[in-house]
């Protein structure tokens, strides 16, 4: 049952449409992983004690051709793959291999050692791993109370 | 479906007991093109060594698995999650022109290359025909 506003009821259908656009919208972006296909390349997450362990299948693609960087607490890793070669679009009879440029962007939880990430590339597999930094030890912040200045806080003569 | 492929559970290789969870099996993407001398196929196997790659042709099927150990070091625990850990299997019917005998393959960086070639035509033979 529609709940209009007090006064004129079309008054309400602006609204709506505005719900309703924003609705689209967010169906759009929901989707367009499935109407693109799967993300590539795909990439799991691990988390471990010591590090966090990125994988990515990057099957086919030369180690030479991925870049791979961090940036302001975001890593990127880009890089192309190029499958056909010189074999003419007409000769495929079946073609479900993606193809061309990616990038993906991975936001760094915090307390990473940027210094220390590896990567690896074994058999189309790209291992990255992001060492955790130690815990830092709690630091005790001083409060230097204003109202009772010290002794050594005396006005020099 | 083809009887000497191995199904999971009475494969060789011993699993640790924290791996003994059910594996998931994935169908992996291709290509296949044809060039003059026959048919190429090409999959993306990540993670797949040649020693993990089983290739069998039997009859008229051409099947492929691929057999993925995890990259997850002991202990991890998954957090992002985009394709998942298993095996790749997939199989494929052959035309007849396909000299089975002649197949190779190759792996390199996890991408399979099969060469499908194509049996040598057979020159026309004259049929005499008699007159009665």
């Amino acid at each position: 049952m529609p709940v209009f506003r007090w006064g004129n009821p079309l008054h309400a259908f602006p609204d709506l449409e505005r719900e309703m656009d924003r609705w689209m919208k967010s169906m759009d972006l929901a989707f367009e992983g499935l109407r693109l296909g799967r993300p590539f390349p795909a990439l799991n997450v691990y988390v471990t004690e010591e590090e966090y362990l990125i994988t990515a299948e990057l099957a086919g693609c030369e180690p030479e051709s991925l870049d791979v960087h961090v940036v302001n607490g975001e890593l990127v890793l880009r890089g192309n793959r190029s499958l056909q070669g010189a074999i003419p679009e007409e000769r495929f009879r079946r073609s479900e291999r993606p193809s061309g440029a990616f990038e993906r962007v991975i936001s760094l939880p915090e307390r990473i050692d940027e210094q220390k990430i590896r990567a690896d590339f074994v058999n189309g597999l790209l291992k990255l791993h992001l060492p955790k930094l130690p815990a830092t030890a709690p630091r005790q912040i001083k409060i230097t109370d204003l109202n009772q200045p010290s002794a050594t806080d005396s006005n020099p003569v | 479906m083809s009887a000497s492929i191995p199904s999971r559970s009475e494969s060789s290789d011993p699993r640790p007991e924290n791996e003994a969870a059910p594996r998931w099996v994935r169908t992996p993407p291709i290509d296949i093109f044809e060039i003059e001398e026959g048919l190429v196929l090409r999959a993306d196997l990540p993670g797949v060594t040649a020693e993990g790659l089983e290739l069998q042709v039997q009859d008229n099927r051409l099947t492929l698995l691929g057999r993925v150990t995890s990259a997850a070091p002991e202990g991890a625990r998954l957090i992002h999650h985009e394709y998942h850990d298993g095996d790749f299997l997939r199989s494929f019917i052959l035309s007849d022109d396909v000299d089975h005998e002649r197949i190779s393959a190759k792996l390199t960086q996890g991408v399979l290359e099969v060469f499908l070639p194509r049996t040598p035509r057979a020159e026309p033979r004259r049929i005499s025909v008699q007159i009665q």
